[in-house]
């Protein structure tokens, strides 16, 4: 562009981080669209007796499997009629006036079709998002999710990382793996972590979807997330999925009492290059739609793995705050993304992240690394442990509860070592490769993998095999623990396998507290209704928030 | 680990027997649609304690590492029942969340479905895997074998729906 003699600002410009990322324009028919596509679908409902006949247009005997199952299960046919024939910015005024319950708003947006949801989004400026927000999560108190990962899958760090996370206040952690055969090992490091680091802790290991439901069953994790939902039949197709087979899987998780989510976001269809030109946002509400109809708790969105997409075009992210917000006005958890590298500015970063943490949501981050940044194996986190004194400054700063605590380094190095010494204990109970002195001792004070040894992989991987081939379970675990001296970790474990008798956590937006009680959208609602009322932090949590250990205290000046 | 195996299968063959004579524990009949339960109960580890017991039948609070150590409670012990699924579906009603207590209902259905069929019947249930036929037989075996009467008029929607949309076993992937 800049042919003759160059501005010495732009070229300073130019060398700035955000133009190492990706930006371009909107392009309709590869629906490279955030928001309103010309191309998306006109609201429209039509009903005959209790069955919708056509919608958006389009009538019943062309529904994709897609299109039936939100018609058939999603949407309220009662309440249709008259949702319907409201305004856009009519129902976009009533979600961000306080004089408007939350009960009311979830009364309406159950009611309407993809197209008016995504109509009623159209009329939402990035605040008004916040704002409904705000008031229409499904639960009062805000929480935060983490990863718990490293690039060697290496046991004791994994153990040592979580329960460091636990601590420090994330209420469920997720891990993955570098090497998909240390799978169950992860799911046991992370069992064993999360417990000593906080009881109540939920874990989950995301990986293919019939060894999660077997690490679930056997009482090594907690929950499940990674069960993906598309917006597309073909795309569906392509993952490998119908909604009817993933809503068996939704009930067969529930069958053995544990909890879990789906996972969607905006581009996953234009990434996989079937959006059938429609708006990123209007695609997602059909995913959003259909994990209503599975009754399926809560969803994991806002963008996710795809964040580059809707980060790369104009209002894209609003768009995923949107798709955050329709979450919770279909009355559904939200762990609300966060969780991918999509740009190289701290400023761009930050400001993703703040509609999200700002009014709150059930799980604020769906993955804060618990880990620096090349340790993380889902692909890098939008924030890791090298940013958290960021983040507790930016939750002190605004009077905002993002579910992180500041820590002392004494409390942080004795749990570490803590739960490494517990997983040392296990693994010889039962018999696996030997986990060291000077493993412990390496993974208490380590920053991430550079900082630790290497395990012997073949040795580890053959007992991962035995542990899943012997039927290794929760109970054992626990049996381990008490045996060893672990006995507060072993009551931790029981407690999380009494949960799946109870069932109390396969409610909305569902938390354990360390006394075992099960907090969710059922015993602690969201009742915002104006300044004053909804989640306020408590005396003792704003002094917890405060105490950040690196400020001047004014009786030491 | 083979002793814990050998625990394993006895409670399993123990539940079986009991829910074949009838008398495992608390019958799904004592759940009818007005047991009363709402969102007021909740949460039932708390606040309705008395409700919950494990399959076989021991009561909640004897779910405890003691009981573990000494091997009065085994991994088994450690499932939801059918009775309970019913009761968290109440809870989700009464908090206005019908769909959520559909699939509790189908859940308290898949209890007694073993795990392994489970995943098969899951992966029957992927596109492009079963004829109409095959669907259709899986649903009535859910439904003659494990009482999944629910479950299995699921499974006969997916077949029509499959059979629509040209998702069944042989039907030829769309290119568009």
């Amino acid at each position: 562009m800049a042919t003759g003699k160059r501005s010495k600002r732009f070229e300073v410009l130019e060398n700035r981080p955000v133009h190492k990322d990706g930006f371009i324009g909107e392009w309709i028919d590869v629906g490279l669209y955030a928001m309103g596509s010309p191309k998306d679908p006109k609201p429209s409902v039509r009903i005959e007796g209790d069955k919708i006949v056509e919608m958006d247009g389009k009538r019943r005997e062309d529904f994709s499997m897609i299109e039936q199952f939100v018609a058939d299960y999603a949407i309220n046919v009662k309440n249709a009629p008259e949702a319907m024939a409201k305004g856009d910015l009519e129902i976009a005024r009533m979600l961000v006036d306080v004089n408007v319950g939350r009960p009311e708003c979830i009364r309406v947006m159950t009611a309407l079709t993809p197209a008016k949801v995504s109509r009623v989004m159209e009329n939402l400026n990035i605040v008004e998002i916040m704002m409904a927000m705000q008031k229409m999560r499904a639960r009062q108190m805000p929480g935060n999710q983490c990863h718990v990962t490293n690039v060697k899958d290496h046991p004791v760090l994994l153990a040592a990382d979580g329960a460091e996370a636990a601590l420090r206040g994330f209420i469920e952690m997720e891990t993955t793996v570098a090497v998909a055969r240390y799978g169950p090992f992860n799911a046991l490091a992370l069992l064993v972590g999360g417990q000593t680091g906080r009881r109540g802790t939920l874990s989950q290991d995301a990986l293919e979807e019939a060894f999660e439901l077997e690490v679930g069953m056997r009482g090594l994790t907690s929950y499940a997330e990674t069960v993906s939902v598309y917006g597309t039949e073909s795309v569906f197709i392509d993952g490998d999925d119908t909604p009817w087979s993933k809503s068996f899987l939704a009930s067969a998780y529930a069958s053995r009492g544990l909890k879990m989510r789906f996972t969607s976001g905006t581009g996953s269809e234009v990434q996989m290059g079937a959006a059938e030109g429609k708006s990123m946002l209007y695609l997602e509400i059909l995913c959003i739609m259909i994990t209503k109809g599975a009754g399926v708790q809560g969803l994991q969105n806002g963008s996710i793995s795809c964040i580059g997409v809707p980060g790369a075009v104009p209002s894209g992210l609003r768009a995923v705050a949107a798709e955050n917000l329709v979450t919770m006005c279909l009355d559904l958890e939200v762990a609300s993304g966060n969780d991918q590298t999509f740009s190289h500015s701290d400023q761009r970063r930050t400001a993703r992240t703040i509609p999200q943490l700002f009014p709150g949501t059930d799980l604020i981050f769906s993955g804060y690394a618990a880990e620096p940044n090349y340790d993380n194996m889902f692909a890098g986190s939008n924030w890791d442990i090298d940013d958290m004194d960021d983040f507790l400054s930016i939750q002190r700063d605004f009077k905002v509860d993002g579910g992180l605590r500041p820590v002392s380094e004494e409390n942080v190095i004795a749990i570490r070592n803590k739960a490494a010494r517990a997983l040392q204990a296990v693994f010889d109970e039962l018999g696996f490769p030997p986990i060291t002195d000077e493993e412990v001792d390496l993974a208490t004070y380590a920053h991430g993998t550079k900082d630790i040894g290497d395990r012997n992989i073949p040795e580890d991987l053959k007992a991962a095999e035995r542990l899943m081939k012997e039927g290794v379970t929760g109970v054992d675990v626990a049996k381990a623990l008490a045996k060893r001296g672990f006995r507060d970790v072993a009551e931790s474990i029981i407690l999380m396998m009494r949960q799946r008798v109870a069932g109390d956590y396969l409610q909305t937006s569902a938390w354990i507290d360390t006394d075992g009680t099960v907090y969710s959208a059922v015993n602690d609602p969201n009742t915002y209704s104006g300044p004053g009322t909804g989640y306020k932090m408590s005396d003792a949590r704003w002094e917890e928030v405060k105490a950040i250990p690196w400020a001047v205290r004014a009786e030491d000046v | 680990m083979t002793q814990v195996n050998e625990q394993l299968i006895a409670d399993v063959v123990r539940q079986v027997l009991n829910s074949v004579n009838g008398n495992g524990g608390s019958s799904p009949a004592s759940f009818g649609s007005s047991s009363g339960i709402s969102a007021a109960d909740y949460p039932l580890g708390v606040k309705r304690k008395d409700l919950l017991k494990s399959p076989r039948g021991i009561p909640f609070d004897e779910l405890s590492l003691e009981n573990v150590e000494s091997g009065k409670v085994g991994f088994e012990d450690f499932r939801i029942s059918p009775e309970v699924l019913k009761l968290q579906g109440e809870i989700a009603s009464s908090a206005g969340r019908s769909q959520i207590a559909l699939n509790l209902g189908r859940a308290g259905e898949l209890t007694k479905v073993p795990d392994v069929r489970i995943l098969e019947i899951y992966n029957s249930l992927r596109p492009h895997r079963s004829t109409k036929e095959e669907l259709l037989s899986i649903a009535d075996e859910l439904q003659s074998k494990f009482g999944a009467k629910v479950t299995a008029d699921f499974v006969r929607e997916a077949a029509d729906v499959y059979q629509r949309r040209k998702l069944l076993k042989g039907d030829l992937v769309s290119t568009d």
